[in-house]
């Protein structure tokens, strides 16, 4: 998967899992102030993730790092680069 | 615009009488609650009768600010039975007593603070309100289960803090998603006028008048396909619309 159609495809992930109008994932956009997501809700989110993309991210600390889309977008290309390595 | 006259008036007048009534509740109601439970020995019942005494002391602290502070509390759907999830918006420090218009057994979900209150704390905890973040949230989903079997009432700010203005803050899901695990309606309830009475970081009360809005129950057919985070957006869409209702007319 090239890193737009990776892009693409975690928007689409969040678009279908929790039903946000796509124009509002901007990349600046905060997760949790702008888009009103809880602690409860990337649990889920997570999970929507593990499952379409077939990661195991939920004991990764990086994630708790995440806070808006675009780290969210740039976390996912990591892992995606660190499988094609391994 | 209420003037300084106004405000003085009310705040010597509630401050004192918001003491007193608290000691009278407390002088009262601790040794009737303790004989109750020595005689009885029915710990359902005995919690039935904190709450109960919780409700009627919020009450009469909510008439200490009579006349120049109303509380008006609308039912807008009292067919619907108890017992529920309740959600809330939150302006003020006043709206954990403005929960007294509601005529159910009720506990509330606190956010650490309130636990922290000298002797309100303790009896809060007596009565088993839930301090959600200081329980892992399976604690919190088996607790308030358990409670909802019973018939109590679950009212819950899903805020979290205070907005201190007209705007609903984001909502966090853990009363909707305690709603879909115990399988209970969810309702929504819509507070305005709340936000001066007092303001944010201030004690200081302002007259006006609090309206409480219990607006229709949103059930388990009505939610059954939400997951928790559309059921969140669903209430909070729905107590803002209400509220921009009744402040734009």
């Amino acid at each position: 998967m090239t890193d737009s159609e990776l892009i693409q495809a975690v928007d689409a992930a969040i678009v279908e899992a929790f039903e946000i109008a796509p124009e509002r994932l901007k990349p600046e956009a905060n997760i949790f102030a702008d888009l009103g997501l809880d602690s409860l809700d990337v649990v889920d989110l997570v999970a929507v993730l593990q499952k379409k993309f077939g990661v195991t991210i939920r004991d990764d600390e990086r994630i708790r790092s995440v806070r808006t889309i675009q780290d969210l977008h740039q976390y996912l290309l990591t892992i995606q680069a660190e499988q094609r390595k391994s | 615009m209420p003037s300084f006259l106004q405000i003085v008036c009310l705040n010597a007048v509630f401050w004192p009488l918001y003491i007193a009534v608290t000691a009278a509740f407390s002088l009262a109601a601790v040794p009737y609650v303790t004989l109750f439970a020595l005689c009885r020995r029915d710990r359902r019942r005995t919690l039935r009768l904190i709450r109960m005494a919780i409700r009627h002391y919020g009450a009469a602290v909510l008439k200490c600010g009579w006349p120049l502070v109303r509380v008006k509390y609308v039912d807008h759907a009292p067919q619907d039975a108890p017992p529920f999830v309740v959600a809330a918006n939150h302006r003020s420090a006043s709206d954990g007593y403005l929960m007294a218009c509601l005529p159910y057994e009720c506990i509330q979900v606190v956010n650490v603070w309130p636990f922290r209150i000298p002797w309100l704390g303790t009896v809060a905890k007596i009565a088993q309100y839930l301090s959600v973040r200081e329980m892992p949230f399976e604690e919190f989903l088996s607790k308030g289960s358990n409670l909802l079997s019973q018939g109590v009432c679950v009212i819950s700010f899903p805020e979290g803090t205070r907005s201190a203005s007209r705007a609903v803050r984001s909502f966090h899901g853990s009363a909707f998603r305690l709603a879909q695990r115990a399988r209970v309606p969810v309702v929504p309830m819509a507070i305005a006028g709340s936000e001066e009475i007092p303001r944010r970081g201030t004690l200081v009360l302002r007259p006006g008048r609090i309206w409480v809005h219990k607006l229709p129950a949103i059930t388990p057919g009505d939610y059954k396909d939400l997951s928790p985070f559309q059921l969140k957006t669903l209430v909070r869409q729905k107590i803002e619309t209400h509220l921009r209702r009744v402040e734009n007319a």
